[in-house]
C-alpha cells in the first residue's frame, strides 16, 4: 500500500504530463485545469504518504550483490524535503499560468514545457523518498535530464548556451558524486541511509585520508547542483529560464536536491563522527563560508534583478551547507531551517520579480524606478521578502539564522565562529541588494516623472498574488511561532525520526 | 498577564499602518488629516503615560520568538526614564509638524511613520530581554527610514540608504554578540519564582534584563571563551554604538539628520539615537554586568572612541556652516559624552550619562526645531544668513540661547548638572591616563560648543541683518511652532533649577545597578 503510493506520487506527474501531450484541449483554461488538477492531486497524495510516518526501507529491484539495490524509505529528512516541494509545486504551477500567457516571445513550447515541468516533480519526491544512495543517484541524474529542456525552453541562443552549461556542470558534479557511491559500496556496510554512517570500522581506521578524499570529492559534486563556488556559474545564466522554473527549481527543488543530497551523504553514509574534526571538514568549511560571502557580493555588483537573486541563493545554499558541515545535530536543525525556510523566501522574492518581468517589461534594477505606486502588492510582498532574507526578527529568516548560529558557537570549532561572521556580513550585504531595489521602486527621486511609466502597469490577477499573498503568510507566522516546525527538525536531526 | 503593556505600542503601529494604507481622498482635506493624527498622538502618547506610571504591571511574556526565548516586556525604572522623554519629544515635535508639514508633500506619510516609529520606540523602551530590544532595534530603524527619505530628494534617498546600511551594519555586529551570550544565558530552574509569579516554562532562559547583569559570566571564564566573550561585547558596542553615531561608524548621521524634515530631525536626533544608548546599557550594565568588563581593553578602547568621536563632533560641528548639519554634529558630540560616562562604569557617570540622555534630548530637539522654525519662516538655512533675526523673533532666538547655554554646560541651566556629574565620575574611575582625559576632553568640547552654538545667538540679536527689506516680513513663528520651542527651552531651564526629583530617580536608577 505504502509502496503503491509512493509509486505513484513519483509516477503521476509522468503520466499527467504525458497524457497533456496527447488531448488536444479546445480552451487553454481547461487545460490550465486539468494540470493543476493532477499537481494538486499529487501533492495531496504525498500528503497522505508522508503523514503514515517514518517507513523501513522497501526494496523494489534487487542488483547483483546485497547492496546493489532500487529502495525507497520515508524518514525525517525526507519528509521535510518532500512536505517542502509538495507544497510549493501546487503554487507554482498557479503561478506559472499567466506567466505562461504573457511569455511574449513566442516560441514557448507550453505542452513540452508543462510535461517537464511537472515531471520534476515526480523527479524531486524520489530523491526525497530515495532509500540509499544508488536510488538517489539515479533520480538526481534523472532530475538533470527532466530540467535540462525547461532551461532550452525557449530555444533562444542564450537559453541553449545556458542549458548546455547546465548540462556539463551537472553531469561532472554527479561523476564525482559516483566515485563516492562506488567507494561506499566498497568501503560501507550497505548503500542505505542510516543516520550514523555506513562506513565500517576497519575502513575508518585504515583508509581514513582516501574516505576523507573521497567524501571531499562526493561533497563537491554533490556541491554543483548546490552552486557551491566554484562550481557555481551554471546558476545565474540559467536564470534565462521562465520564472517559475528559476524560482522553483533554482531556487528550491533543484538545488535543495543538492543540498538534501550532501546531508545524506554527511549525515546519512559516511557520518558525522568520523568527519568531524578532520581536515575535510575544515577545507570544505571554508570553500562554504567563502561561498556565503562570494554569492552576495556578487549579488550586489549584479544590476539584471533575477541573476542578483540567482546569486543571493548561490549564498544561501551555502548557509544550508555550513549548517551541513558544523557536524552537529543542531547544526543539521539550522540547515533544514534553511532549507525550508529559504525556499519559501527566495521563491516569493522570484515570484515578485517574474510579475515585475510580466507587468512592466523590467528585467533590470535600473528599470523599476517608481513602479512600487503602480504595483504596491507586489512590491509589498517584495519588501517583506527582502526583510525575511535579511533576517529581520519576527519573519522566518531570523530563525534559521538564529539556529544556525546558536549551533555555530556551540560546536566550539574556530571556523565554525568565523562562519557566523560570514553570515552576518552576507545578512549586510542581502540588505543592501535587496533594499535597494526596494528604495529605487518606492522613491526613485523627486525629478522622477510618473507620467513616464506605462498606464497597464498593474498588479497581476489573482493566481499571481494567490501564491505570493500565502508565502507572505508563511513568512509571518514561521518568524513568529517557529517552535513546533523547528522541534520536528530537531527530532529528525537527533535520528529520531 | 498585563497586556495593557502592549497598547502603546501596538496601537500607535496599528494606527500608523492603517493611515498608511488609506486612501488620500478619506480626508476632506488637510484640518481632517491634522485631526486625526492629532488625536491619535495623544491617546497614543496618554497610553504611554499610562504604562510609564506603572499602572499596567510590569512584566509580560508573549510568545516563544526562538528557541525558549520569548518576546518579553518588563517595565523598570530605565525605561520609565527613556520613554518619558520619547514622549514628551514626541508630542513637542508631533505639535511642532502639524504646521511645518504643511509646506512638506506626503504628509499622510509622515505621520504614519512618525507614529509607527513612536510605538516601536516604547518597544523597545520596555523591551526586557536582549531579543525583544534586538527586534524593536531593527523596527527602528526600518521605521525611521522613510522619515529620512521623506522629501525624496535623490539627497535624501542616498542618506537614506546610507542610514540604513550603516544601521544594519551596525545590528549585525550586535546580532554576532547576542548569538554568542545566548549560551551563557542564566537558565532558571523555576523561573516562575524568577518572574514574580509570572507563569513561564518550566525551564527557560531568555537573556533577561537584571541590573548588575543576568548572564552566567563564571561559565565563560570556565569554558575558556572570554577572549571571544570579550570581542563579541566589543562587537555589540560598536554596533550598538552605531545609532549613538560613536566613531567609526558616525558617518550616516551628520548626512541622514538633517535631510529629514525639521520636526523629524528632532526625533532622530534627540530620541532615536538614544536607541543606540539604551541598547548599549541593557547589554553592559543589566546583561553582561560591568564587573566582568572593567579593566579590560574593552572599556579602555571604548573610552578611547568615545573622546576621539566627542572631540571630532565638536570640531567638525565648529566648522559646518549649515545649521541643521551643525546641529548633527553636536548630536555626534554630545551622544558620545553620554558613551563616555557609560564607559567609565561607575554610578557618578552613569547618572552623568543617564541625566546626559535627559537633557540632550530635549535640547537637542529643541535646537532642530528652533531650526525647523527658521527655514519655515524664511528658507534660509545657513548660520549666517540668520544675523539680525532676533530683533524680530526674540522669544525664538531667546528661547534657542537658553538651550544653546544647556549644551555648554553654563548655570543654572541643565546641562552642567549632567556634566558635572560626567567629570566627577570620569576622575574616579581611575583609569591610567583617561581619568583626566576625559574631563580635559568635555571642557575642550564645552568651549567649542560655546563656538558652535553661540555666534548664531549674538547674531542674531546684535548684528546687521544681511537684507534690511526683507527683514520687515519676517515675524514670530506661529504658535504651534512657538510653543515647542519654548516648552523644551523652558524645560532645560526648570531642569537645571530644580533637578532634585530627577537626579533621585536616575540615582536610584544607578544605585539598583551595584
Amino acid at each position: 500500500m505504502i509502496l503503491g503510493l509512493m509509486l505513484t506520487v513519483i509516477l503521476l506527474p509522468f503520466a499527467g504530463g504525458g497524457l497533456l501531450q496527447l488531448i488536444k484541449f479546445k480552451e487553454k483554461r481547461s487545460k490550465q485545469c486539468f494540470i493543476f488538477a493532477y499537481v494538486l492531486a499529487n501533492t495531496l497524495l504525498t500528503y497522505i504518504l508522508l503523514a503514515q510516518g517514518p517507513t523501513d526501507i522497501i526494496r523494489i529491484i534487487n542488483f547483483a550483490g546485497a547492496k546493489l539495490n532500487f529502495s525507497l524509505k520515508i524518514d525525517g529528512m525526507g519528509i521535510v524535503f518532500g512536505g517542502l516541494v509538495a507544497t510549493l509545486w501546487p503554487l507554482a504551477t498557479l503561478y506559472s499560468f499567466p506567466y505562461m500567457e504573457h511569455e511574449h516571445n513566442g516560441r514557448v513550447h507550453e505542452n513540452i514545457f508543462y510535461l517537464f515541468y511537472t515531471a520534476t516533480y515526480g523527479v524531486t519526491l524520489g530523491i526525497a523518498m530515495s532509500g540509499n544512495m544508488l536510488t538517489m543517484y539515479c533520480f538526481y541524474e534523472l532530475l538533470t535530464l527532466v530540467t535540462v529542456p525547461l532551461v532550452m525552453n525557449t530555444l533562444t541562443h542564450e537559453a541553449v548556451l545556458a542549458s548546455r552549461k547546465y548540462f556539463y556542470y551537472s553531469l561532472g558534479g554527479a561523476a564525482f558524486a559516483f566515485i563516492g557511491l562506488i567507494f561506499l559500496i566498497v568501503y560501507g556496510d550497505s548503500l542505505s541511509f542510516i543516520f550514523g554512517g555506513v562506513l565500517t570500522p576497519d575502513a575508518m581506521r585504515d583508509k581514513k585520508d582516501l574516505l576523507l578524499f573521497i567524501y571531499v570529492l562526493a561533497f563537491m559534486g554533490f556541491g554543483v547542483k548546490a552552486a557551491v563556488c566554484p562550481f557555481n556559474s551554471w546558476l545565474p545564466q540559467a536564470g534565462v529560464a521562465p520564472t517559475p522554473v528559476t524560482a522553483l527549481l533554482h531556487a528550491v527543488a533543484v538545488v535543495k536536491s543538492g543540498a538534501f543530497a550532501i546531508m545524506r551523504l554527511t549525515y546519512y553514509s559516511f557520518g558525522v563522527d568520523f568527519l568531524r574534526g578532520t581536515w575535510a571538514q575544515y577545507l570544505l568549511l571554508c570553500i562554504v563560508i567563502f561561498t556565503i560571502v562570494y554569492g552576495c557580493s556578487m549579488a550586489v555588483k549584479e544590476t539584471h534583478i533575477k541573476r542578483r537573486l540567482a546569486f543571493s541563493t548561490i549564498s544561501n545554499l551555502s548557509y544550508i551547507l555550513f549548517g551541513v558541515l558544523i557536524m552537529t545535530p543542531l547544526g543539521l536543525v539550522g540547515a533544514l531551517c534553511h532549507m525550508v525556510f529559504h525556499g519559501v523566501m527566495k521563491i516569493c522574492s522570484f515570484f515578485c520579480a517574474g510579475a515585475m518581468i510580466t507587468q512592466a517589461h523590467a528585467n533590470f534594477v535600473h528599470e523599476i524606478d517608481g513602479m512600487a505606486r503602480r504595483m504596491p502588492k507586489i512590491f509589498g510582498i517584495y519588501t517583506v521578502s527582502a526583510l525575511a532574507l535579511m533576517g529581520v526578527p519576527g519573519l522566518c529568516g531570523f530563525v534559521s539564522k538564529w539556529h544556525l548560529a546558536k549551533a555555530a558557537f556551540q560546536s566550539g570549532n574556530p571556523l565554525a565562529v568565523v562562519g557566523v561572521g560570514g553570515l552576518l556580513v552576507s545578512a549586510l550585504l542581502t540588505a543592501i541588494y535587496m533594499l535597494s531595489i526596494v528604495i529605487r521602486a518606492y522613491f526613485p527621486g523627486d525629478q522622477f516623472d510618473y507620467g513616464k511609466l506605462h498606464d497597464d502597469i498593474h498588479d497581476p490577477d489573482w493566481r499571481m498574488l494567490l501564491p505570493l499573498f500565502l508565502f507572505v503568510g508563511a513568512m509571518f507566522v514561521i518568524g513568529v511561532h517557529s517552535a513546533p516546525l523547528v522541534d520536528f527538525f530537531t527530532s529528525v536531526a537527533g535520528g529520531m525520526l | 498577564m498585563n497586556y495593557m503593556i502592549l497598547l502603546p505600542v501596538v496601537l500607535p503601529v496599528i494606527v500608523g499602518f492603517a493611515l498608511l494604507f488609506l486612501h488620500e481622498g478619506v480626508f476632506r482635506d488637510r484640518r481632517g488629516l491634522l485631526k486625526v493624527t492629532g488625536v491619535s498622538f495623544a491617546v497614543s502618547a496618554a497610553l504611554a503615560l499610562y504604562v510609564i506610571s506603572g499602572a499596567a504591571g510590569d512584566r509580560l511574556i508573549l510568545f516563544r520568538l526562538v528557541d525558549d526565548i520569548p518576546v518579553y516586556f518588563a517595565v523598570d525604572d530605565l525605561g520609565r526614564l527613556f520613554a518619558g522623554v520619547v514622549v514628551a519629544v514626541f508630542l513637542l515635535a508631533g505639535f511642532f509638524s502639524f504646521v511645518y508639514m504643511s509646506h512638506e508633500k506626503n504628509e499622510k506619510r509622515y505621520y504614519s511613520f512618525y507614529l509607527i516609529t513612536f510605538g516601536v520606540l516604547m518597544g523597545l523602551c520596555f523591551a526586557g530581554n536582549l531579543v525583544t530590544l534586538y527586534l524593536f532595534y531593527e523596527f527602528m530603524t526600518l521605521a525611521s527610514m522613510p522619515l529620512v527619505i521623506h522629501n525624496g530628494s535623490k539627497e535624501a534617498v542616498m542618506a537614506a540608504l546610507k542610514y540604513l546600511f550603516y544601521s544594519f551594519c551596525g545590528a549585525y555586529m550586535a546580532l554576532f554578540g547576542i548569538y554568542f551570550l545566548y549560551r551563557y544565558a542564566i537558565v532558571f530552574e523555576n523561573p516562575g519564582d524568577a518572574l514574580n509569579g509570572t507563569h513561564y516554562y518550566e525551564i527557560a532562559h531568555m537573556m533577561g534584563f537584571v541590573p548588575g547583569g543576568s548572564l552566567d559570566m563564571a561559565a565563560v571564564v570556565e569554558s575558556g571563551n572570554a577572549t571571544l566573550c570579550l570581542v563579541a561585547v566589543f562587537l555589540m558596542l560598536v554596533g550598538f554604538g552605531v545609532k549613538a553615531g560613536c566613531f567609526p561608524l558616525q558617518a550616516w548621521l551628520p548626512t541622514a539628520h538633517p535631510v529629514a524634515p525639521a520636526p523629524a530631525s528632532a526625533f532622530l536626533s534627540g530620541i532615536i539615537v538614544k536607541g543606540g544608548i539604551l541598547a548599549i546599557i541593557r547589554t553592559v550594565y543589566y546583561c553582561v554586568g560591568v564587573d566582568f568588563l572593567r579593566g579590560t581593553w574593552v572599556q579602555t578602547v571604548w573610552c578611547i572612541l568615545a573622546v576621539i568621536t566627542l572631540l571630532m563632533g565638536s570640531s567638525l560641528a565648529f566648522k559646518e556652516k549649515i545649521l541643521k548639519k551643525r546641529l548633527a554634529y553636536s548630536t555626534v558630540s554630545n551622544l558620545s559624552y553620554i558613551l563616555l560616562g557609560l564607559s567609565m562604569m561607575n554610578a557618578a557617570a552613569f547618572t552623568g550619562s543617564l541625566l546626559h540622555v535627559v537633557f540632550h534630548a530635549l535640547i537637542k530637539s529643541g535646537l532642530f526645531l528652533f531650526a525647523g522654525a527658521l527655514i519655515f519662516g524664511t528658507g534660509r538655512v545657513k548660520v549666517k544668513e540668520f544675523a539680525g533675526l532676533g530683533k524680530k523673533m526674540p522669544v525664538l532666538f531667546w528661547s534657542y540661547t537658553i538651550c544653546s547655554l544647556g549644551l555648554i554646560g553654563i548655570p543654572p541651566t541643565s546641562g552642567v548638572i549632567s556634566k558635572w556629574y560626567l567629570a566627577e565620575g570620569c576622575l574616579e574611575s581611575g583609569i591610567a591616563g583617561l581619568s583626566w582625559i576625559g574631563p580635559v576632553a568635555l571642557l575642550a568640547s564645552a568651549l567649542l560648543t560655546a563656538g558652535y552654538l553661540l555666534p548664531l545667538a549674538v547674531n542674531g540679536f546684535l548684528k546687521a541683518p544681511l537684507d534690511e527689506e526683507a527683514l520687515d516680513k519676517y515675524r514670530e513663528p506661529a504658535p504651534c511652532m512657538l510653543v515647542p520651542v519654548v516648552v523644551l527651552a523652558a524645560a532645560t531651564l526648570l531642569l537645571g533649577v530644580f533637578p532634585t526629583p530627577l537626579m533621585e530617580f536616575v540615582g536610584g536608577i544607578a544605585a539598583a545597578l551595584k
